[in-house]
């Protein structure tokens, strides 16, 4: 927030302009079509990351946000098997179901508070999986749902541009939510449930409403890796990946709307760098995390203001040194 | 009948074990301000060492049970110095951290001891037979000393010096620190308890089921479960929560089969907390 304020607006532009060209060109310079594999889970982990964000904001910390992906991921599966529906169709169809299913639980779970919600949306999370198991019928179980329609067939540069496409117009609807009434009245709520809805604030409205857009998008992410990937296995939307999410969320610093993205962005790249390492991969990125909460209270995306005021400090430090 | 005595058994068995897990979890939570999602990989870093020394070293079963107890309680302190206390009162920092701390030691484990699936020797061999119904001593044996450990843990922290202090600063830390409280060497004791009785049941669950790198995962989420049902910051509701869901778990699979089971424990859980957000026995957060 504060780095922001230092630059004017122009160079901002520059600098998002300059950052969207060098994502677009990445394909010209990289072949290898695994890493632009890597590339589209970061894109598809940036949406769900930045929509687990969203949640964040309104106090509410969700442990199950894999557990909503799979809702998305499952549906559009689904229908584009069963039904031979295409992609386009599903993948917006997805995002709608999972939506539906966190306003349908949005309410009860509005009574829950803090670490009860999150305990809870864990739960939620998990008891989604087992659901998709006793789905057997239309999601395929332990075997997995095999042979979803893919996005664009045996290009994964075609896919690549889709995503970024995608991920791009995810985060300018999220961030819009973000800097409009919305998202100052989520933060209100977040900061003091009881003082929000003292001055007329519907509370549980606002914390259903934004865990019904968080879950829109993250149902939209896992659409879209259902129809990338074209198989779901029942563990790609266990625990952990629930619990990864948040770490990307809390690395890449809660506090910033660059930080999902830059979070997703570090988390899989750098242990992917080091993919030589097999079986001490984990290490890598328990590392990146333990520096960053012991250097970086704000997260990464909190880096920059963080270098500008150690620079500052430097400086300051030589100018009393000198003044004697 | 047997069947229903067994599902007794069971169902007893897996509270008690659920319940000393979760207290630790519970302890952590409540007196060190920590939600320690690295609880479910100490109880499995517990029944390894347990079967480290045990089976690769040849030692004493018992010897090796008390070990690990140790060992794991050293651990504890590590964690309370060095990885929590630099992040007193942020809550964010500190859940970084336990996943990270999960991330090293289910690595670790995995590196060093592969995924073969390993199973420590029963610590006492032998069926109990009574009339018509039989069960293993073993399980039994595992509730006696679960149930035991249980009494001990709510005697100390109910009438004990340091369980009182430990009582206090869970309800307010300034507060207790302004009564001569010292608060980190309390946050200190909780942290090592919990990671010694995480221990214990590590153990113990290694002799009745089998030993796996990633068997904390499953008893995380049971653990988190018990203390959240039972609501933060009461002993009661811990074990009232665990005797709820290791009833589930133990009564619904004669039911329903694998997934479904989950899916229906989850929902009752998830009912009855819509019904009493605070948790069964807990205070309002806010």
């Amino acid at each position: 927030m504060t780095e922001k304020q230092g630059q004017g607006k122009l160079p901002r532009i520059v600098i998002y302009t300059g950052l969207l060209a060098i994502v677009l060109s990445l394909p010209l310079f990289i072949q290898s079509r695994y890493l632009i594999h890597i590339f589209n889970l970061t894109l598809i982990n940036i949406i769900a990351a930045s929509s687990l964000r969203l949640i964040a904001v309104s106090g509410q910390l969700s442990l199950g946000h894999a557990g909503f992906m799979s809702i998305g991921a499952y549906t559009a599966g689904a229908l584009a098997k069963h039904l031979g529906w295409t992609p386009w169709v599903t993948m917006p169809l997805g995002a709608l179901a999972t939506m539906a299913v966190a306003v349908i639980i949005g309410y009860p779970f509005a009574r829950l508070r803090a670490i009860y919600f999150s305990m809870v949306s864990l739960f939620f999370g998990i008891g989604i999986l087992a659901v998709n198991q006793v789905l057997e019928k239309f999601t395929g179980g332990y075997a997995g749902l095999i042979g979803i329609s893919p996005l664009f067939s045996g290009s994964k540069v075609a896919n690549y541009y889709f995503f970024v496409g995608l991920t791009v117009l995810s985060l300018c609807v999220l961030y819009r939510i973000e800097v409009c009434r919305i998202g100052t009245t989520l933060k209100a709520v977040a900061q003091s449930h009881v003082v929000a809805s003292s001055v007329g604030i519907n509370e549980a409205g606002y914390r259903v409403l934004a865990l019904a857009v968080g879950c829109f998008f993250a149902g939209l992410a896992g659409a879209g890796y259902a129809h990338y990937n074209s198989v779901l296995s029942h563990s790609a939307f266990n625990l952990l990946a629930s619990v990864n999410l948040l770490v990307y969320v809390l690395v890449g610093g809660v506090g910033s709307f660059a930080g999902p993205v830059i979070g997703t962005a570090v988390l899989i790249i750098i242990p992917e760098l080091f993919r030589m390492l097999k079986g001490f991969v984990p290490f890598i990125f328990a590392a990146i995390m333990i520096l960053v909460i012991f250097v970086m209270p704000q997260g990464l995306a909190g880096l920059p203001g963080q270098i500008g005021s150690w620079v500052e400090g430097l400086r300051q430090r030589k100018g009393t040194a000198h003044a004697p | 009948m047997e069947t229903a005595v067994n599902a007794v058994i069971g169902a007893l068995v897996l509270s008690s074990m659920y319940i000393l897990v979760a207290l630790g979890f519970a302890l952590l939570l409540s007196v060190v301000g920590v939600l320690n999602f690295a609880h479910g990989a100490i109880y499995m870093v517990g029944g390894y060492i347990c079967y480290q020394f045990s089976v690769e070293f040849g030692l004493n079963q018992w010897l090796s049970l008390l070990l690990s107890v140790i060992i794991m309680g050293a651990f504890g302190l590590f964690l309370e110095k060095f990885c929590f206390r630099p992040f007193f009162g942020d809550m964010y920092g500190t859940i970084v951290m336990s996943i990270a701390i999960i991330l090293v030691l289910e690595t670790t484990v995995n590196l060093l001891v592969g995924v073969h699936i390993r199973s420590l020797p029963a610590f006492v061999p032998g069926i109990l037979r009574a009339g018509a119904i039989s069960l293993s001593a073993e399980r039994l044996l595992t509730f006696i000393i679960g149930a035991l450990l249980l009494l001990a843990l709510t005697w100390f922290i109910r009438k004990a010096r340091i369980g009182q202090q430990m009582l206090a600063v869970a309800q307010d830390v300034e507060g207790a620190a302004l009564q001569g409280i010292e608060i980190h060497r309390i946050s200190a004791i909780a942290c090592a308890m919990g990671c010694s009785l995480a221990a214990v049941a590590g153990s113990l669950m290694g002799a009745i089921f089998e030993l796996s790198p990633f068997m904390g995962d499953y008893m995380l989420v049971k653990a988190i479960q018990l203390v959240i049902l039972g609501g933060i910051g009461s002993i009661g509701g811990v074990l009232a929560g665990g005797l709820i869901v290791g009833s589930l778990d133990a009564v619904l699979p004669l039911f329903a089969s694998g997934a479904l089971t989950q899916a229906i424990g989850l929902g009752i859980i998830i009912v009855l907390l819509l019904l009493r957000p605070q948790g069964l026995f807990g205070r309002e957060v806010t």
